[in-house]
């Protein structure tokens, strides 16, 4: 079932001289259990990709479709869609520092996302829990971020993207502070997300070495995105 | 989710320490406010305690407290006999500065007809009222002198016959009540070297430039000399029905002095000795106010920009402004309304040890906490700002 999909989408910055073209015609398509990875190197594009797809930047052209319902498309954000509530539902962010709220411990960090959409007392605890032991760092659930290791900290920021069930995970380089060996663990994990929660994950990294299993892998070149 | 409370767990320390200090400016903030009723309390103290229909002093003079007046004794005869006053006393009010017991002390005398005449002590805690012609004194308890204790005033000896709680001067001293002669006495008669040596001057004028006789000299002596018997003002009490404005005029035109009701009275203090204190006083408590405001502001600033990165996170997660809204002014709120609560609790148990009255009223309290919650509801503008500004997108890339 398609989870995404992206039709000649364009993002221009700029005009005149100072116009740059940071996405040209984009075309992407991503299917729920999808693991996905968005490869290119700095300036290629790959962050506005991703926070257009995040629903975050306006782009200047093209069609949006999120879980079956256009989004965007040429005139605009679709009315009548609240775009902070299907971030919140249906969305998973992981990212590179692992952005922790610094002052909630792991699990009240994996609580955040559950408050939000009014998921609250028992069944949010129980859920927490499932996730941190999904995890391995349920012995670490009561620690602040600062006593974490990066590692730990990735795998706590990874329970938060999955907290609400998404249908969508956006990883914005989520091995980038991560030596190789954790790198592939999260990677590992995020994998084990894409099968076993039948979400859509879409992985932007620089880092060829990580991309190992993945069922698509593009390239994005000069704000151009080719099948890699 | 409680965000605010689990932030300032975190910063505990600084949030304490700048409770501490937005706590003692906010019980400088009250502590002026009761300052501020103190000062109006003790600056209408004596002619609130006096209370009479009528305030006689010398003409176009707005005394006897907001400016100097002096009127011979016997005038209050005159005022006596004018149609609708019941009674009319002669007063004396004088701020002074004498030794008490070896101290230098500040306070005011009052001399007033103890037999019967108005004016004189209202509210005796201790003792009783004066009841001879000399030599006795009521003093405030503030003087710190007791019941039978002899205080030298001037050329004589006074037994304190009892105390007062009531009454105060403009500057919040004590009073001290003698009778009318005694208060004269100690206001007015100069000392006996002063006298003799005055005496012999005019007595030299008298008999070398003016040329009279040794014996004419000594006759016209005695009515050359500084008449001792003035008062301040004479106070008085209307006729049952007597209408106030009838009266006023008819002093006013017949023995060309100046009358005030209590209520002018009090007028003129606020307009005149006490206008630019009061105003001074206002000013400051504002002052206070702002800088209290402006350091709260500042913190929840910078509270809420060493959280940016967090807020931009919340905002890509999906948070909703509301809350991102309700943490900034919690923790606006939550500063202000414990600084509040404790710089309460600290003027409450040290503003007897000011120096002049501080009189703390619950309606001062709950005006002043309600200004705060909106200073800091606008305090927590900036932050707000600048969290309701801040792109989801900062929260991609990097550190």
């Amino acid at each position: 079932m398609e989870v995404l999909r992206i039709e000649g989408l364009s993002k221009v910055f700029g005009s005149g001289r100072l116009e740059v073209r940071a996405l040209e015609e984009i075309n992407l398509s991503v299917s729920a259990g999808d693991l996905v990875a968005l490869l290119g190197p700095s300036g290629s594009g790959k962050t506005t990709l991703l926070l257009c797809t995040s629903l975050i930047l306006d782009p200047t052209a093209g069609k949006i479709v999120f879980d079956s319902q256009t989004i965007f498309q040429k005139n605009g954000w679709s009315g009548g869609v609240d775009i902070r509530r299907l971030r919140r539902e249906k969305m998973g962010f992981i990212f590179q520092s692992h952005n922790l709220i610094p002052f909630l411990n792991a699990r009240q960090n994996v609580l955040f996302p559950l408050s939000l959409v009014g998921t609250k007392g028992e069944s949010a605890d129980n859920r927490v829990m499932e996730l941190l032991e999904y995890m391995e760092i349920t012995e670490r659930a009561d620690y602040l971020p600062a006593l974490l290791s990066g590692g730990e900290q990735q795998r706590v920021a990874i329970a938060r993207a999955l907290a609400n069930n998404p249908r969508l995970i956006l990883a914005d380089e989520p091995t980038a502070s991560l030596d190789t060996v954790r790198g592939k663990k999260v990677m590992e994990l995020l994998k084990k997300i894409a099968k076993e929660n039948q979400s859509a994950v879409i992985v932007v990294t620089h880092d060829v070495r990580m991309i190992e299993g993945f069922d698509h892998v593009y390239q994005l070149k000069d704000g151009r995105l080719n099948l890699g | 989710m409680d965000l605010a409370i689990y932030d300032l767990k975190i910063h505990k320390w600084r949030f304490i320490a700048t409770i501490i200090g937005v706590c003692l400016l906010f019980a400088v903030v009250l502590s002026f406010n009761g300052i501020y009723r103190g000062f109006l309390l003790e600056g209408l103290s004596f002619i609130k305690t006096t209370n009479p229909d009528l305030w006689v002093v010398e003409r176009d003079r707005g005394g006897p407290i907001n400016e100097q007046s002096i009127l011979p004794e016997f005038y209050h005869y005159n005022v006596a006999a004018i149609a609708g006053v019941a009674q009319a006393s002669p007063l004396i009010y004088y701020p002074v500065e004498r030794k008490i017991m070896g101290k230098k002390r500040r306070f005011a005398i009052v001399g007033y007809d103890v037999f019967g005449g108005l004016g004189g002590p209202q509210d005796i805690v201790a003792g009783h009222g004066i009841d001879q012609a000399h030599y006795e004194m009521v003093a405030h308890q503030k003087l710190g002198v007791k019941v039978g204790e002899m205080v030298r005033l001037g050329l004589h000896t006074y037994r304190v016959v009892g105390l007062t709680s009531q009454g105060s001067d403009v500057d919040g001293e004590p009073l001290v009540y003698l009778s009318l002669p005694d208060a004269q006495e100690v206001l007015f008669q100069r000392d006996n070297e002063e006298i003799r040596n005055q005496r012999e001057r005019l007595w030299q004028n008298l008999t070398r430039s003016v040329g009279l006789s040794k014996s004419e000299a000594d006759k016209y002596l005695a009515r050359l000399l500084p008449d001792t018997h003035l008062i301040n003002a004479v106070v008085v009490k209307l006729a049952p029905g007597a209408d106030v404005g009838a009266v006023s005029r008819q002093i006013q035109k017949w023995l060309y002095l100046s009358v005030y009701t209590t209520d002018q009275q009090i007028n003129l203090m606020l307009q005149g000795r006490l206008a630019k204190p009061k105003a001074q006083t206002v000013l400051f408590r504002i002052i206070l106010f702002i800088v209290s405001m402006v350091i709260i502001s500042l913190v929840i600033y910078t509270f809420t920009m060493e959280k940016i990165r967090s807020i931009a996170v919340m905002k890509l997660i999906g948070a909703p402004n509301w809350v991102i809204i309700r943490m900034v002014l919690e923790e606006s709120l939550l500063l202000t309304c414990s600084s509040f609560l404790f710089g309460l609790i600290l003027i409450s148990n040290t503003y007897q040890l000011f120096p002049r009255r501080v009189i703390l009223l619950p309606g001062d309290h709950v005006t002043t906490f309600l200004i705060a919650l909106l200073g800091a509801i606008l305090a927590s503008g900036l932050g707000l700002r600048q969290a309701l500004k801040t792109e989801p997108a900062l929260a991609l890339g990097g550190h």
